[in-house]
């Protein structure tokens, strides 16, 4: 009787299921349809389960499946070590050498990009392409700036501030911990803080790493303005740019 | 009828009525905990029907791969919405079901010699679910998964010697990001993953059918339990109406990763309070308390990130795989088993569980440290302290403390399973009541 109440919610379910989505009803007819279904399914072979229980455990023997210690091949007459054993591994060994040859291949150039885009006279643009008029942002403000013409660069995203006292400071946006862009600016205390683990940085010192896991300064770039009036870079970062690596040797 | 005469038409080729009769008879021993496994089989079965569905769906493009999702996300879409939702909480859910199930294996010394290496194949899927996870989480390429992945090639990058290509193979390519990144984690997350999870479930539970299933029977030279049919087969199938019911309903009801809510990856932006999944989290964690002095060997650098998010979990990895033999070794039991042992018959082994159990906890815990700093109006330099001394401190409390319960709990209960004499048996009666069963109650 159970067991069939359950499979009447199962087929009901099912049913409710299929219109839900024949008629394009919201997700929630849809779903508890399904839900409604698989309840009914759970239930009805529970309930089989507890109606058909055998009345006493059962048994069957357990033996220990080794050591087998099978008898020797048998010998007849032919010598059953192979030639050249030492050979035939070294062969091996040579094929296993040539498997890692694709593998080792699959980066495609082996290295690490390190192009920022920054360079003397280069214009810092926002996010919209837009170069920067020398008087853009007021005192406190903070904006994502990027090089003119290459602002694709996962290396270049630099962090423009204006300083209380009007003068302006760039530094990388990258993170020198584990790259993520350090979006956070606390203006009362000048810090700059990375989201992701909580490195803080001091605008006023250069962007000195003062807490946090990450081990140095983020990059600061130096800045001029144009003829024209807008902020451009007076060269590249003045370190490398985002977490260090083996083959970063400075 | 139909069934009759297909199975006749099999059995006369291939004689396979005499392998189902033998399969359906086979005994199981039965108890609770030993559904704990069979739901991460039903919770990856749900993931292969849904992903298969969802590659139809979804723009494996770095380009398109965001809008394909949010298409899906749709609610006005309800298949797709509940069938994208299902997978990703069936994911989830999947990672947490193997845990328990780790930990049942564990505290019941299921692990012990003849089963050592069942035990090293669990732990593999369990690390292969948790990439398979984490790289399906990262399809999306939204704002929350784009930087989990950026962190992800930082942490590869910090190997010594191969970190440049170890982290070019991960993305496929020598940057971050590649154009071609989401195809790229696609193929691990759709093809070569889910592969190697399949090949190792099948021989998981080639060797679980084969070896025999443990129990807690005390009669080692016997399987005690019921028939596979139609006693286990039924609870089985509850079991899978249930894992799918769960999944229903968490899927429709309760939101999991709103990649609206994110926005397209770009990677000059972060959103605060940021943290992946839950299984991921611990690592997060570390990274947070990791230290920030970076080493040089030779003028090449080791950055920060090597410690907390290599070392840690691959020491914890290494450990955990040799654990049967580690704990053969530490308590000269080198015996096959067959019979589960009570949680607490080794000491040693619960306190260690306890300290894993702690650190992984305190690590989760620390992947959300900046909202605990805000909540509890703490620095949050005090926090990260706080949690660095407890990191070291508390497993060693945590374990040792278990241990020791562990071992007076065992005190009372003699290592045969069997009450002491005076023992007096307490049964719960209909009423909620207790009486007393025993030599004094008669």
């Amino acid at each position: 009787m159970t067991v069939a109440l359950f499979l009447i919610l199962t087929i009901a379910g099912a049913l409710a299921a299929t219109a839900a989505a024949a008629f394009q009803a919201p997700p929630s007819i849809f779903g508890g349809g399904l839900a409604l279904a698989f309840i009914g399914l759970a239930g009805a072979a529970g309930a089989t389960a507890s109606a058909m229980r055998a009345p006493d455990d059962l048994t069957e023997p357990r033996t220990a499946r080794g050591p087998t210690s099978p008898p020797p091949l048998p010998d007849d007459g032919r010598v059953t070590r192979p030639a050249f054993g030492g050979m035939w591994l070294a062969a091996i060994g040579a094929f296993a050498l040539l498997g890692l040859v694709p593998l080792i291949s699959l980066a495609r150039k082996p290295g690490r990009a390190s192009r920022t885009g920054w360079g003397a006279g280069v214009r810092l643009v926002d996010e919209n392409n837009a170069p920067i008029p020398h008087d853009r942002l007021v005192a406190g403000a903070i904006e994502t700036v990027f090089p003119q013409g290459a602002t694709d660069l996962p290396e270049a995203p630099a962090v423009l501030i204006r300083g209380d006292d009007g003068g302006y400071r760039a530094f990388s946006k990258v993170c020198t911990h584990a790259g993520c862009p350090v979006a956070l600016y606390r203006h009362a205390s000048h810090q700059l803080i990375c989201p992701c683990h909580q490195s803080i940085f001091d605008v006023q010192d250069g962007a000195r790493n003062i807490s946090g896991p990450a081990p140095r300064p983020l990059p600061g770039l130096p800045l001029d303005v144009d003829a024209e009036g807008y902020l451009v870079a007076r060269g590249d970062f003045d370190a490398p740019v985002g977490p260090d690596d083996w083959d970063r040797v400075s | 009828m139909i069934v009759r005469r297909a199975a006749g038409w099999l059995d006369e080729r291939f004689g396979t009525n005499a392998i189902v009769h033998v399969t359906l008879k086979k005994i199981y021993p039965d108890h609770w905990s030993f559904y704990l496994g069979e739901f991460a089989l039903y919770f990856f079965l749900v993931l292969v029907g849904t992903g298969i569905w969802l590659t139809f769906a979804f723009d494996a493009s770095s380009q398109n791969a965001y809008a394909s999702v949010l298409a899906l996300a749709d609610r006005s879409h309800p298949i797709g919405y509940v069938i994208r939702q299902v997978h990703h909480w069936a994911a989830v859910c999947f990672v947490a079901a193997i845990l328990v199930h780790m930990g049942r294996i564990f505290f019941t010394g299921a692990f012990r010699r003849p089963r050592e290496l069942n035990w090293m194949i669990g732990l593999c899927m369990l690390m292969l679910a948790s990439f398979t996870g984490f790289t399906g989480y990262s399809l999306p390429n939204d704002g929350l998964s784009g930087t989990g992945l950026r962190i992800a090639y930082s942490v590869a990058l910090s190997i010594p010697l191969i970190g440049r290509w170890a982290a070019g193979v991960f993305v496929g390519g020598n940057d971050f990001p590649t154009p071609q990144l989401t195809t790229h984690l696609y193929t691990l997350h759709v093809y070569f993953l889910p592969v190697l999870i399949a090949a190792l479930l099948g021989l998981h539970l080639a060797l679980v059918i084969y070896q025999k299933h443990t129990q807690f029977v005390r009669d080692p030279a016997h399987v005690v339990g019921r028939r596979f049919w139609p006693d286990y087969a039924l609870r089985t199938i509850a079991a899978l109406g249930a894992t799918l019911a769960v999944l229903a309903l968490l899927a429709t009801f309760f939101e999991i990763n709103p990649v609206g809510d994110y926005g397209p990856y770009r990677p000059w932006i972060v959103m605060n309070g940021a943290v992946p999944d839950w299984y991921a989290a611990f690592l997060e964690g570390s990274l947070r308390l990791g230290p920030a002095t970076e080493f040089r060997i030779a003028g090449h650098p080791i950055p920060p990130v090597f410690w907390p998010g290599l070392v840690l979990p691959t020491v914890t990895f290494l450990f955990l795989l040799l654990w049967p033999f580690i704990e053969a070794r530490l308590t000269g039991d080198r015996a096959p088993h067959d019979v589960l042992q009570r949680t607490t018959a080794v000491p040693l082994r619960v306190g260690v569980g306890a300290a894993l159990i702690f650190d992984g906890l305190l690590l989760t815990i620390a992947a959300g440290d900046d909202q605990t700093a805000a909540t509890l109006h703490v620095r949050l330099d005090t926090l990260v302290w706080v949690y660095r001394i407890a990191l070291f401190a508390g497993p060693v409390i945590a374990g040792v403390l278990a241990a020791r319960i562990a071992a007076e709990m065992r005190a009372r209960v003699p290592a045969g399973g069997e009450p002491p004499p005076d023992a007096v048996l307490l049964v719960r009666n209909a009423r909620g009541g207790y009486e007393e069963e025993g030599p004094q109650a008669g």
